[in-house]
């Protein structure tokens, strides 16, 4: 009974944050969730006797968005991240490994102790570093199954310690500044440690009293060298320290800058910073070296990038108002306050050929347009934030990094459509993005940047943030409206177009976040400057995920136009480990794969359309001879069977009856006629479907079979070239072995038959294919058949 | 107001209305499950696509407004065939059946569930009238029937299966021995006539049937009196007075019969001259002259598979002249079939088989199931009858068993409509596994079955447009979304006041009225 008095009274107090209407559902949910780590049928219950909010929508909305529990989970979830580049990456082994590891049976989520959950989620967004788990707020990158322990270990160790936020920097006193240090803080940055390697700084310069400023940047891009340090020295050219480890902060600050005493300041307090930040010796990381910012692997990193949404990358703090105005930040939403009217904004934007960078590519100008001509007091703009995509993260890493630049971009669009107020929908996964737009926006409102008479041009706007609750086919507009408003999210026919009627049926201007990041370049530097980058149809840049095994992965921005060669070999550096290049596969769920054969198509809308393929959002995984392409079709139909929304028939039914079919494949169990069955279903949900969803979820099927059919049809013979299906491989022990034992230690079933220093034999009944044994064998002795 | 075109017809319709319905208003029909006038748009069935030869495109007709020019097309063969499939993805995940079991095994497809309802309900005179659609001979066959109904009764998976054949007996017993035995409402004479050569089983029922529809039938019977093969049954299986009294209540319709009249090949020759139709129901074909020059193979005559019309057009050929059987079911059906397509062809000159009706099915109950189908019946075991069948006592309870695994929405069912129509196949893309059934009874008279729920989404408007409490919501998302009460709680709670308009709105069997015979008064 105390028990009820006290969620009522959490309840009540979360309802008067949150509000009573219907579209308050989903934050109210959110918020019991946060405080009871589930949504307690109790606390459910009576908000729907104190609010707005009826029986049936509570309880059809939190069955929908999969960050939605109703059930208690253990104290510490842990979640794996099976994005696309972690799954080519080996997710599905971590996965394993890790129920293995808590012993949990089919049914069970939680472990015996009810201290860990372990779940699967979409994608982290970390995706240079798959594959990648998440326990609670700690993000481990580069985890194998073999080393499932060791991240425990070390998630115990930091559990227990206070996580403050405030850094123990303090700003500095005097005139002499040394020089700056730079520290990246996007999410793959913090993901590999950046934060311990900020506090290895932070306490090392206040030990040593050396002067300079430490500074956090945003993401730079080079998310495959994280965490990066940069240091600038005083009157010197900077350089760039990459994979950078607590315990190497020392020696690089020693390099650079000679405080008074330094040594014997260090000395005595180097058993305390040991102490304190030294993680690194359990959580074995990655090896570390420095790079310069001249050596030819930067260069070629960065040279063929242009900066538009990720202009100043590396150089400004992401929440630094002050810097961003430094660097022409605002100046774009001045020009549109004091001299320009709507139509000349909307005129700019056409002429320099802006097209939605959500994925489908529809015309900016002709959106706003649209949106402009609509007669009413009230109308909303929303910037899309919601990237669903497995294997993309551009909106993450723009939201994160350059959230004034976003911001910036929608004041203008307000200003042009003359909206009356804006919302962020940001996705749940990606709670950095959300904090700091939150804060963005709130150093936005002291400055009077939102809000009523902006910078005195008498133009008022607000803007709020709406957190989206794990649902992917929230990014399609229509169903992210419907969410807002408090439902579930179905999408909804079109026409009428939520330019013309949107939320709350209200005409509504929704642009994704990368579009809105782009607008302020063109209102500065001019349509013309914009429009003269890119190919004939598709203008200006494009910010790319690039992952998978590609050699340097990590956030770029190109020109369009740019080859799928170039992207791989030059900015990427090539395939990892001298692999051989396969596909990459473009768009995520609703894209393909553009083969070999196809290296140099340019990476226009139009292009990638003819190759089968999708701009989609701008994720590209790189896939090398060992992905099977059947294997990728599976993955990526459970990801949208698992996303569809349940509302149209061939989507909801469609993508499932695909997903059985390239079940029995992976198995050997396919046949010809299924072949034809698979591809009668695609096209049919592709015809069929009701939104862009189901629409494009057969895309990754229709182009593996257009490009790899024989792979399908090696399967339906009971092979996988790749060895990847393991319903279709066993694993061998070959003469090379030297009787080590290591496989057989590894081997979480006890099917390696071994006897020292003589050659290991694998029990076939036994094995469950979870690869152990051949990542660990230091003599490649095991092999797939 | 708009103008657009519609399968080449210009059509102005109003601005807003949507395409479905303008083609409505122009009398094009064009399917649609999830769309209510109460309910508005929902757009989740997608039968209703119709194509936009502008760009190709197909688009749910129901939620579409029309728009200036627009030139659609609502029947070719691609829309045609998007129907069929989206159809045919609905009823892979469909758990149930229209009929059950024991009525689609029966060869002639009697309403047996039907008549175990009424003779529960002790409304002996109605179920006779039920039995007696499909069976001409209903106290004959349930003496001799080998009951394959009672081999496909569900309820033998649980214990023994409904004593169906024997209360088919009751029924037509009662009625046998009743004052006034049940006389079928007789159409007005057509003026035509139909010679059938043999009176057993199936001539008798093709008699039966084609005088019910107003056609003059004369039997024509070698012997020296109508029965064909039910003679040599054994006595004490099949009592002469049994026979006898059942085939005068045929009679007594006013068909014909000649006796010792062999029709010879000339005979036949005139026949072919002087009636509208023949029947040739002459059973097993003997070595000499019978099948009167009509093609044949190595078992009977040949005839069409759903027509039974053979060689020569006015020809047709039924029972045991075709492949010898058995079973007298099989002959008495097919008597009646052949009755129906002769009707159509007297009455309109159009030759088509008998209609296969789309028939959803699922094959045997898991154990976990029984429970559910148990709701709605008696759990005492099989009564046995003795050597003059069920007493009324007897009968009632044996008829309360019946686990009742027919849809109680066989013709008002949108999705067997249509499924009909489109020719869908359930089968096509049928799982591995299927969805288990459960039946949830509401105590006012409603059923709601969530495995034969299409997801359209119209009850979970219905019930919040009439603001109850609970009503239905739609629970997970995706293929595992489900229809439910908020919090489990019971149906009750679910529908305090909308449980009839939810059942009617339902536009397949998953909400339905329990006590709602829509078969009774076909």
């Amino acid at each position: 009974m105390n028990e009820q008095i006290a969620i009522y009274q959490e309840v009540d107090r979360i309802i008067e944050q949150k509000g009573r209407s219907k579209g308050s559902v989903i934050p109210i949910l959110q918020a019991i969730q946060q405080k009871f780590n589930y949504l307690p049928e109790d606390a459910l219950r009576y908000v729907c006797r104190k609010t707005d909010i009826t029986n049936d929508q509570i309880i059809g909305v939190a069955s929908f968005y999969s960050q939605f529990r109703m059930h208690p989970v253990g104290e510490h979830i842990i979640k794996v991240c099976v994005g696309t580049a972690c799954h080519v990456k080996g997710a599905d082994h971590v996965h394993d490994a890790i129920r293995r590891h808590f012993k949990l049976t089919a049914e069970e989520e939680t472990d015996a102790s009810r201290k860990y959950t372990i779940e699967r989620v979409a994608c982290l967004g970390c995706c240079t570093l798959a594959p990648v788990v998440q326990i609670d707020e700690i993000t481990y990158g580069h985890v194998s199954s073999d080393k499932i322990e060791n991240m425990l270990e070390d998630f115990e160790m930091h559990a227990g310690s206070s996580k403050s936020e405030k850094g123990i920097f303090r700003s500095m006193k005097g005139d002499h500044i040394q020089g700056e240090i730079r520290i990246g803080l996007g999410s793959c940055c913090v993901a590999s440690g950046s934060e311990e390697v900020k506090k290895a700084v932070e306490e090392t310069v206040e030990n040593s009293g050396i002067r300079v400023s430490l500074k956090n940047v945003g993401c730079v891009g080079m998310c495959h060298q994280v965490p990066l340090v940069e240091v600038i020295p005083h009157n010197q050219s900077p350089i760039l320290y990459a994979k950078v480890k607590p315990e190497d902060i020392q020696g690089i600050i020693a390099t650079h800058f000679k405080p008074p005493g330094y040594f014997n300041k260090l000395k005595n307090n180097i058993y305390r910073f040991f102490e304190n930040v030294q993680t690194s010796s359990v959580w074995e990381g990655v090896k570390q070296y420095s790079i310069d910012a001249r050596e030819k692997q930067v260069t070629d990193f960065l040279d063929q990038q242009i900066p538009i949404a990720t202009r100043y990358r590396g150089i400004i703090n992401p929440l630094d108002l002050n810097e961003y105005k430094a660097h022409q930040g605002f100046e774009a939403l001045k020009i549109a306050l004091a001299d320009l009217s709507g139509e000349q904004i909307i005129q700019h934007i056409k002429e320099s050929g802006l097209r939605g960078r959500g994925g489908a590519g529809f015309p900016t100008g002709i959106k706003w347009k649209i949106a402009a001509e609509q007669k009413t007091e009230v109308k909303y703009l929303i910037c899309n934030g919601d990237e669903g995509d497995p294997g993309a993260f551009m909106d993450r890493m723009l939201l994160e990094s350059y959230p004034y630049r976003v911001i910036e971009g929608m004041l203008i669009a307000a200003k042009a459509v003359n909206a009356t107020h804006g919302y962020f929908y940001i996705r749940a996964e990606y709670p950095l993005a959300v904090k700091r737009i939150r804060q963005a926006l709130i150093y936005c409102r002291e400055n009077n940047l939102i809000g009523e008479d902006i910078l005195g041009s008498g133009f008022s706007f607000e803007i709020d943030i709406y957190e989206g609750a794990g649902a992917f086919v929230c990014g399609e507009e229509s169903a992210l409206i419907a969410s807002i408003e408090g439902e579930r999210g179905f999408p909804r026919i079109r026409p009428p177009y939520p330019a013309e009627k949107g939320l709350w049926g209200m005409p509504t201007l929704i642009n994704n976040t990368e579009t809105f990041a782009q607008v302020s370049y063109i209102i500065l530097e001019g349509s013309e400057k914009f429009s003269s980058i890119g190919s004939a149809t598709s203008k200006g840049s494009k910010v790319f995920a690039l992952a998978g095994k590609i050699n340097r992965g990590g956030l770029i921005e190109v020109p369009m136009g740019i080859t799928v060669r170039q992207i791989v070999e030059d900015i990427g550096g090539g395939v990892q480990n001298g692999k051989k290049f396969k596909a990459v596969q473009i768009g995520g769920p609703s894209g393909g794969c553009v083969p070999m054969q196809l290296y140099d198509t340019p990476i226009d809308y139009e292009s990638l359309l003819k190759v089968g393929a999708m701009m989609g959002s701008g994720g590209l995984v790189v896939m090398d001879e060992d992905d099977c392409m059947v294997d990728i079709a599976h993955y990526f139909l459970s990801f949208t069977q698992h996303e569809s929304c349940g509302k149209c028939t061939f989507c909801r039914v469609g993508t499932k009856k695909m997903l059985d079919i390239l079940t029995k494949f992976t198995v050997g169990k396919g046949t010809l006629k299924d072949l034809d069955e698979l591809e009668y279903l695609a096209g049919w949900t592709k015809k069929g479907s009701l939104c862009g969803l189901g629409k494009s979820a057969p895309n990754p099927i229709l182009s593996t079979l257009r490009y790899f059919r024989e792979e399908y049809l090696a399967h339906i013979d009971g092979k996988c070239p790749s060895g990847k299906c393991t319903g279709l491989i066993r694993y061998e022990i070959n003469d090379l072995c030297i009787g080590c034992t290591l496989c057989a230690q590894k081997c979480p079933t006890e099917a390696i038959l071994f006897k020292p220093h003589h050659k290991h034999e694998v029990i076939h009944d036994l094995c469950i294919k979870c690869d152990a044994c051949r990542t660990v064998c230091p003599v490649d002795a095991v092999e797939i058949h | 107001m708009i103008n657009l075109t519609i399968d080449n017809r210009q059509i102005e319709a109003q601005e807003g209305t949507s395409v479905w319905q303008a083609a409505k208003s122009a009398g094009i029909d064009i399917p649609v499950m999830c769309y209510m006038e109460e309910t508005g748009h929902i757009a989740s069935c997608m039968v209703c696509l119709v194509k936009n030869t502008k760009n190709g495109q197909l688009f749910a007709s129901c939620s579409t407004p029309v728009s200036e020019g627009q030139i659609i097309v609502t029947n070719d063969e691609e829309v045609t065939e998007s129907r069929k499939t989206a159809l045919e993805l609905l009823l892979s995940e469909h758990v149930g059946d229209c009929e059950a079991p024991c009525q689609s095994v029966c060869p002639a497809h009697m309403n047996i569930p039907l008549m175990n309802r009424l003779i529960a309900k002790g409304d002996f005179a109605k179920s006779l009238e039920v039995v007696k659609r499909d069976i001409a001979l209903p106290s004959i066959l349930g003496l001799i029937c080998p009951a394959p109904c009672e081999a496909a009764c569900r309820r033998k998976q649980v214990d023994d299966a409904v004593s169906i054949c024997t209360l088919k007996r009751f029924v037509g017993d009662e009625d046998l021995n009743s004052v006034q035995p049940y006389r079928p409402k007789i159409s007005d004479p057509s003026g035509k006539t139909v010679a059938i050569i043999g009176s057993g089983p199936a001539g008798l029922a093709a008699a039966y049937y084609l005088q019910i529809k107003g056609h003059q039938a004369i039997l024509f019977e070698q012997a020296d009196r109508p029965g064909g093969t039910l003679l040599q049954i054994d006595k004490e299986i099949l009592p002469d007075d049994t026979i006898k009294l059942e085939i005068d209540e045929i009679l007594s319709l006013g068909v014909q019969i000649h006796v010792n009249e062999t029709i010879d090949k000339e005979r036949f020759a005139n026949f072919l001259k002087e009636f509208d139709a023949i029947v040739v129901a002459t059973g097993t074909p003997s070595t000499d002259g019978i099948p009167y020059g009509l093609a044949t193979n190595n078992v009977g005559i040949v005839a069409d598979k759903f027509s039974y019309q053979t060689s020569i057009r006015h020809v047709f050929a039924v029972g045991n002249a075709l492949r010898t059987s058995k079973m007298a079911v099989r002959s008495v059906g097919q008597g009646k079939e052949v009755a129906a397509v002769i009707d159509r062809y007297l009455n309109s000159g159009e030759m088509k088989g008998y209609p296969a009706r789309f028939n959803s099915k699922f094959g045997k109950l898991m154990t976990e199931e029984f429970i559910h189908y148990l709701k709605d019946s008696e759990t005492f075991p099989r009564q046995s009858a003795g050597k003059e069948g069920f007493t009324i006592d007897s009968a009632m309870m044996e008829a309360r068993r019946c686990m009742h695994c027919d849809c109680r929405k066989p013709e008002s069912c949108l999705l067997r409509e249509y499924s009909n129509h489109y020719l869908a196949d359930q089968k096509r893309f049928k799982g591995e596994e299927r969805k288990t059934v459960e039946k949830l009874i509401h105590r006012e008279g409603i059923v709601y079955e969530p495995s034969k729920c299409i997801k359209c989404g119209i009850c979970v408007q219905l019930t919040s447009n009439h603001r109850e409490e609970f009503g239905l919501t739609f629970i997970g998302r995706g293929f595992e979304v489900k229809i439910g009460v908020p919090f489990n709680e019971k149906i009750e709670q679910g529908l305090k006041n909308t449980s009839l308009d939810v059942a009617k709105a339902c536009p397949t069997g998953a909400l339905a009225m329990f006590n709602e015979e829509q078969q009774l008064n076909l």
